[in-house]
């Protein structure tokens, strides 16, 4: 118990300190982001002086930028299920990891929410009041309750499937199924519920006639998951590029092949060595190791050597037996790293398995002794089941943002921005055909009213920005990916006006009692915004700086005690000590 | 030199205390630690979240009768620091057997306004910035369609001709949509049907204001302000004594007079005669006999099905 605690402490620090290291673009950023958090925190504490009057909002409005952001936001949180659901549900193996990536911004997009509602909040010393059991929650009759209560599941099932998952990573160890799968799939349904629930905190509302309709709840779940994917969509780029491996890295070309290193066949003190550093290969008896003999060679290679090229077909699997290997791969004219193999780890045996062109390439990071195996053998190894839980494991965590995965993307984008569209179209025609009286609202919104006007340019900016985007995703042109990145900040930017000040701000204007009193964000409640989003996206670098090299194998317990060779060139730079 | 090492970032003992990093970790966090109390310095001026008392006192509901004594007192206290004049704190509680109804006749009202301002006077209103629980709205005749109502006339005197008044103000629906929306259950509606808040108790989310299809709630932007002489002694728990900064507020039927039996300030200034308040559970009230008498009578937003005790009729 007290060693479990320990590992954990040790886990934690080690995660901890890997956060406040980084290449000088990784400085520049996060101190970038931290100058604008204290701004904003400079504006808040400017707010809870002088009251909400600092804000642009009135008795007429009384809900502005900020219940907007955070609507916005609890859709980015709900969208990271779109990542879990191929995987988990279709068995998507491209997206595996990235699932981490995912649920890490909805971590990060919960932070955000609850921010911005505490900073919406007349008499945030007085949050204890919303606590169950301790303060008077009015649970089930307000919407606003449910929220808490969903909102706060949803940050605590996040937490704990990131955190097992990379802890387990981290470890080496299998993560029980039991400990985690149950809790993906509450967290899909748990998605759902988040965005529901906050449809209904409007839709509930009689007295409003704007936000009562049916419509918003399937509205603000489209809305969400073309959102919440198109930013997962940059993140996910932002990631590969920033990970991408430094020029000195990068496969040397001119190096020889697999072959050129001369093979010598293996010894029983080869496979011994294996055994010492993969346990699991200890039960593989003595005439089956004879066998492997046979056919088993052992290559000594020195720095740099490449020993499979992605795209080449060869039918061997290695295992390393000392040194130490990275496995690189090309996306998009870039080599990333995606993972570091140490001693008793495997490589290439995917395509090896599949009879498939190598997926990437594995150059050795200092002097290497690695084993060479036929796939047939690595089949029949694979008969001991120890042996083939542990490599099956291996196979799938493999850190690969690939191209791929980011179509997968853009299809859940493309069909979810269609039925946005739709439903937005649903609105209007009931809104305007009909003609009844409640329809004031929408032509404040869409063409104003008695000379008022001021969320006009907004609304058909945000209708502008949707259709684009719905057109080009529509397109094969965003298959590319300069395109796609355009369509997805489009489809970002549409979607925050549209469910912000195109949502929150017309349903109070003009007021139940036919007062029309527009409204504009003031520039401290702007300051505020922005630190919390700054806040937010520090929150989200951190988590990607720490679980990254934990998928890549770069942050282990195996290297708790042993320093690990060459890693970022960027990182030296960073301290100081080139 | 441990620092010189290629994996730095990846050590788990951090590296040794040599004065260099430890000169260059103590000037990052003096700067950090001294950019984050600048910008928190505004907070200096705070003078509202003060005493434990304020910020661990408990929800209305959960008082004892001593609590309360204690609490009372201590508001008392607080009003006589901050305005200089001692006032009456009572927890008035509802009466038995009264059921409080508001008859508006809206063949009577002349739009003067006079209603509103009484209001503010008696019940302890911020007057910078103004907060008004009465809003009289002006109707071209032939049309309750409050789109068309102007909210801010002025003209040389009223009445207007072709123009009819509708003072609105909260009608303490039998059906409150601000209740059922609270989180925390501070507003509630209490046995002779008026719908009051727990000044101390609300969070200031807004979602009642969001609610209200009557534009009824006001909210404390910022710290009320009232000329100390403009003070109105005579206060009650849940009605008239002084809000603080970001919380709820609304008409409560001036509950400091109506629970001792008096009218409500803005019935007895009414020049016109057109208010009317009484309990409508005793036949005899005028409000009874209004409601059983007045062949129309119009409940705003009946649709809504918030069911007002505020009715609005004509004299026919």
């Amino acid at each position: 118990m007290m060693r479990a605690i320990r590992d954990y402490g040790i886990f934690l620090q080690r995660c901890i300190r890997i956060a406040f290291v980084g290449d000088w673009r990784y400085y520049a950023w996060m101190g970038a982001l931290t100058v604008i958090v204290l701004f904003g925190l400079n504006a808040y504490a400017k707010q809870l002086v002088s009251g909400l009057i600092s804000t642009g909002m009135s008795d007429q409005v009384s809900w502005g930028v900020y219940i907007a952001n955070f609507t916005f936001l609890v859709g980015v949180a709900a969208a990271a299920v779109m990542m879990v659901i191929p995987v988990y549900i279709y068995n998507n193996e491209e997206m595996h990891d990235l699932v981490i990536f995912g649920e890490l911004l909805a971590v990060a997009a919960i932070l955000m929410c609850l921010a911005f509602v505490t900073v919406d909040l007349g008499r945030p010393d007085r949050f204890w009041h919303l606590i169950p059991g301790v303060g008077q929650f009015n649970f089930p009759a307000s919407m606003l309750s449910w929220d808490v209560l969903v909102l706060n599941g949803y940050l605590l099932l996040n937490l704990h499937i990131c955190g097992y998952l990379l802890y387990c990573r981290y470890q080496g160890k299998k993560p029980a199924k039991w400990f985690y799968i149950p809790f993906v799939f509450i967290a899909i349904a748990w998605a759902v519920s988040i965005h529901t629930v906050t449809a209904f905190l409007y839709v509930g509302l009689g007295g409003r006639p704007f936000w009562n309709s049916s419509i918003v709840g399937p509205r603000f779940l489209a809305s969400a998951f073309t959102a919440g994917p198109a930013l997962i969509i940059l993140a996910l780029q932002v990631v590969r590029r920033v990970t991408a491996t430094t020029p000195s890295h990068a496969p040397i070309r001119d190096t020889a092949g697999p072959s050129a290193p001369a093979p010598r066949s293996a010894t029983l003190d080869d496979l011994e060595k294996l055994a010492r550093h993969l346990p699991e290969f200890r039960p593989v008896p003595m005439e089956e190791r004879q066998k492997l003999l046979a056919s088993a060679t052992v290559l000594a290679v020195p720095t740099g050597a490449t020993l499979l090229r992605q795209g080449e077909m060869d039918n061997h699997a290695f295992f390393v037996l000392e040194g130490r290997i990275v496995v690189q791969r090309e996306e998009s004219g870039r080599f990333r790293v995606t993972r570091t193999v140490a001693p008793g780890g495997q490589f290439g045996e995917v395509s090896a398995l599949n009879g498939t062109p190598r997926m990437a390439t594995a150059v050795t990071e200092e002097p290497a002794l690695v084993l060479r195996l036929p796939a047939e053998d690595l089949r029949r190894l694979m008969q001991y089941r120890e042996l083939d839980q542990v490599i099956r494991l291996r196979m799938t965590e493999r850190l690969m943002i690939t191209d791929r995965a980011l179509l997968t993307l853009r299809s859940i984008v493309q069909v979810s921005m269609l039925i946005n569209v739709f439903l937005l179209l649903n609105e209007v025609f009931k809104e305007f055909y009909s003609g009844n009286l409640h329809v004031v609202s929408s032509k404040y919104l869409f063409v104003g009213l008695h000379g008022h006007h001021a969320l006009v340019p907004w609304i058909w900016t945000a209708i502008t920005f949707n259709l684009i985007a719905m057109v080009l995703l529509l397109l094969p042109v965003s298959r590319s990916l300069r395109w796609l990145n355009l369509t997805c900040v489009l489809c970002i930017a549409g979607i925050w006006i549209e469910k912000g000040m195109g949502l929150v701000i017309p349903g109070f204007i003009p007021t139940p009692l036919g007062q029309i009193v527009e409204y504009t964000p003031s520039f401290n409640e702007t300051l505020i915004c922005l630190g919390i989003w700054a806040f937010g996206l520090l929150c989200y670098t951190i988590f990607l700086r720490m679980a990254v090299p934990i998928l890549q194998g770069r942050l282990s317990r195996a290297n708790e005690a042993r320093p690990v060779p060459g890693i970022d060139a960027a990182a030296l730079e960073s301290t100081g000590h080139p | 030199m441990p620092t010189s090492e290629p994996n730095s970032e990846f050590r788990v003992n951090p590296p040794g205390l040599d004065r260099r990093s430890f000169l260059r970790t103590s000037a990052v966090l003096a700067t950090g630690l001294a950019a984050v109390a600048a910008s928190l310095r505004p907070l200096l001026d705070l003078d509202d979240y003060t005493s434990v008392d304020r910020f661990l006192q408990k929800y209305y509901k959960e008082l004892t009768p001593q609590e309360m004594d204690l609490v009372l007192k201590r508001i008392e206290r607080e009003v006589e620091k901050q305005y200089g004049i001692r006032p009456h704190v009572r927890d008035l509680k509802p009466m038995d057997g009264v059921e409080f109804v508001y008859a508006l006749n809206l063949t009577r009202c002349i739009g003067c306004r006079k209603c509103v301002h009484a209001c503010v006077a008696e019940n302890n209103q911020s007057r910078n910035p103004e907060i008004q629980y009465i809003r009289v709205l002006k109707l071209p005749h032939g049309s309750l369609d409050v789109e068309k109502a102007e909210h801010d006339y002025a003209p040389e005197s009223v009445p207007e001709p072709g123009y009819f008044y509708m003072p609105v103000q909260c009608q303490q629906c039998k059906n409150p949509p601000c209740v059922k929306v609270c989180p925390v259950h501070a507003t509630w509606q209490e046995t002779d049907g008026i719908t009051v808040i727990d000044y101390d108790w609300c969070i200031g989310c807004r979602y009642c204001e969001a609610a209200c299809p009557y534009w009824a709630r006001r909210f404390n932007f910022t710290k009320p302000s009232i000329p100390p002489e403009r003070i109105n002694p005579d206060m009650a728990y849940l009605g008239n004594r002084p809000r603080r900064q970001g919380v709820m507020e609304k008409c409560h039927f001036c509950i400091q007079r109506t629970r001792v039996g008096r009218y409500p300030a803005c019935l007895e200034v009414c020049p016109a005669g057109a208010r009317k308040f009484g309990n409508v559970l005793d036949p005899n009230s005028e409000v009874a006999q209004i409601l059983r008498t007045k062949r129309v009578f119009i409940q705003l937003k009946e649709e809504m099905g918030t069911s007002p005790r505020f009715f609005y009729y004509f004299d026919v």
